[in-house]
Parts: C-alpha cells; structure tokens; sequence
C-alpha cells in the first residue's frame, strides 16, 4: 500500500557491484518507502538475485560504488548478520541444507538474537514452543518439522514454506524473498502468498524478486521493476507484469537500447 | 573390532573435524575371524572440514576370514562452506555460533549416546577448541 510521508526504508542509488572481479550491478536505482511491495523482474542473468544477495552482505559480492542505504543508514559495511538484527530478511532461492541441526533449534537461536539486538525479551524453549505453533498454523505447517534437521531433505514446496516461516517469527522489517515462487506448486503458491500478505503491514516492506508474474496473481505489488545488464531500465505498476507476461523482456530491451543510442 | 563368536554383531560411528591446518585420519581395523558365522560389522566415518586448509582420510582395514560375514563401510565429508555460514548470519546467528551449531549438530549421533555429565564436558570442549577457528 503506497502513502503519503511513508519512511523509506531501502534507499539504493547508482548501486555498482561485483563478484570475482566481473562487475554484475551496474548503476541500480531504487527506493522502497514502508507499506509497500516491489516486485523486481527481469531475465536470467539481469542481476536480480545479486542484488537481494548485497542488500544482506553476502561475502563473495564487493559493493564498488553507489550507496545502500537502510532507514538512513549506510549498509556497505555492516555484516550480514548485523543486517538481519536492523530487520532485513532474505528470503533464500536455495536454502541451504544442514543435517543433524533441528529446525526448531535453529529458529529459536534466529528468533532470540533479533529479539535480544531489538531490546526485547528471548523465550524459553516452552514458551518458544507456544509462539511459534500459532506461525505454523498460518503457513500450514506440522509442528513435526521443527524435529527434522534444517532444510534436510526437505521437498522444494518445505523449504520456500520454511523460509516464510523464518520470515514470519522474525519479523523483519525489509523482506526480500528471492524466487520465493520458484518450484512451487499452485496450493503451495497460495499458502506462501497468503503468509506473505497476512506478515506485510504498514511500517514494513516487501520486495520480490521473481521471473514469472503467477506470484503477483496471489501478492499484489505497488511497483515494478524491470532488471537488466544490473540496471532498472523500467518501472511501472502491476499493470506492467501483465504486459511483460504476453509481451516478453524482448520490447522493454529494445525501447531501452533505442532511448539510449 | 574382532569378531570372534557367531552372529555377533558391532557398529562404528566415527566423526573427525578438521579445522585450521590440521589433517585428520580415520584408521580403523574390522577383523572377522574364521568361526564367526553371520557375523556383521556396519562402520561408518563422517568428516567435517572447517576452511580451506585442512583435510580428512579414511583407511578402513577389513579381514573377513568367514564367507558368511557381512561388513559395511560408509565415508562422508562435508564441509561448513561459505553459503551455510552466510545462511545463519543472515538469519542474525553470527558465525561462532553458526560454527558451534553446525559442529554439534554432526556430532549428534554420537554425543547422544554419552553419558549425561560426559555429553555436556564434551560439548564444552568441542566449543573451546573450535574457538576463534573461523574468520
């Protein structure tokens, strides 16, 4: 939802960055106020996944030029995990998996060290317990995943409901979730969306970076982008998606390279 | 591991972690001898590698002097790597405590079978040694 004199959250300006050396991000621009949802699109390779992955600090990306800047303050160099405490949540492509740490365990750790960064009370494992059954509840989870191991043969559908959970419990105030869509069937899509939309409020944001525009049937953005060669190179509104879904890339690249030339 | 009566049965679970420089070797001898029928063995050795520099081996050893014994052996070697580190630190975790997690989590299958008091010892030293292991 778009209004007047909202906070920016996320201010990215002529944002350039790079992984061994190639240069991925060449000049982004964005700018993400509370209340609202970006949605970020483009094709394979255009730089969207690189940049929800700097926008966390990811280590094997060097910001080269440009600002990124969260409620003001400058992220560049602050590490990921100092990121996360400030509220920013990246929603992974591929979770990673790590067998032998349970699930419950991990998010109970996660959820602590945001609660105790943000001056807040951490719970026990009981009251822990209690706290999240309600979060399952919304993403129709079992409470048996909590006793597997973290994202261990966990089907696709599991992980991407797993890290909407992650979402839910830490309350993050920018929420990137990168190709949350991808892999999903369609009752999948619908719980996802809908943990997405009942988490979203006014004083939060949310950006999704995703090739295809199923997902904005089920979440409705306020703006998007259109990523390529590392820079937008179209904004619009939802209407856009509906465009590029019959159109393809093809004609934005295009108009883009005439304006240019 | 001998094996020496009928239908005996054993099991080895052996974890090595490597970090820093170190190297660490399995070596391991399963003997089965001529009168141990039935008899059966399942080993099996998991590595962790922590960085870059460090290593691990497995030489298991078997004699079978009986047809009928059945030995297994299983090797694994995983590593804490970049992705899993910046996983947890993206969820807040920082990474001796990511490291720590992901330690005990290997080592799981085995501390759960320690005595109560001797678990907690090891877990602790698990924690002192690995110290300042990753950066």
């Amino acid at each position: 939802m778009i209004t007047k004199n909202a906070e920016t959250i996320l201010s990215v300006q002529g944002l350039s960055a790079s992984i061994n050396g190639a240069q991925i991000l060449k000049g982004l621009d964005i700018t993400v106020k509370a209340g609202e949802i970006h949605a970020i699109m483009g094709p394979n390779g255009s730089g969207k996944s690189t940049f929800s992955k700097v926008v966390a600090g990811h280590p094997s990306y060097s910001v080269d030029e440009g600002t990124l800047d969260f409620k003001g303050k400058n992220l560049t160099d602050l590490e990921p995990d100092e990121r996360a405490k400030l509220g920013i949540f990246l929603g992974f492509q591929y979770p990673v998996e790590v067998p032998g740490v349970t699930n419950g365990s991990f998010l109970r750790l996660a959820y602590n060290t945001v609660q105790g960064a943000r001056g807040k009370d951490e719970l026990d494992p009981l009251e822990f317990d209690d706290f999240i059954q309600s979060k399952l509840n919304l993403l129709g989870m079992d409470a048996s995943f909590l006793e597997r191991s973290l994202n261990d043969g966990f089907s696709g559908g599991e992980k991407k409901r797993n890290e909407i959970l992650q979402m839910a419990i830490l309350e993050p105030t920018l929420a990137i979730l990168d190709e949350t869509d991808s892999g999903l069937d369609i009752d999948a899509l619908r719980v996802v969306a809908n943990g997405v939309n009942t988490l979203h409020g006014d004083s939060d944001a949310v950006v999704l970076v995703t090739h295809y525009q199923r997902l904005l049937n089920y979440i409705e953005p306020d703006f998007i982008h259109v990523v390529d060669g590392g820079r937008v190179i179209k904004t619009g509104d939802k209407s856009l998606a509906h465009e590029l879904e019959s159109r393809g890339y093809e004609w934005i690249l295009e108009e883009n390279s005439s304006s240019v030339s | 591991m001998f094996h020496i009566g009928k239908n005996t049965r054993s099991r080895i679970i052996s974890k090595g972690i490597s970090a820093g420089k170190s190297n660490n070797s399995y070596r391991g001898l399963v003997k089965v001898s001529p009168k141990a029928d039935g008899a059966r063995n399942y080993s099996q050795c998991d590595s962790m590698l922590i960085g870059d520099l460090c290593g691990a081996n497995t030489f298991p050893y078997i004699e079978v002097g009986n047809k009928s014994a059945t030995v297994e052996h299983e090797a694994s070697t995983s590593k804490i790597g970049e992705e899993q580190l910046f996983y947890f630190l993206s969820r807040g975790i920082d990474s001796e405590e990511a490291v720590s997690m992901i330690i005990n989590g290997f080592v799981r299958d085995v501390f759960m079978h320690l005595p109560m008091e001797f678990a907690v010892e090891a877990t602790k030293l698990l924690g002192l040694k690995l110290e300042g292991s990753v950066g």
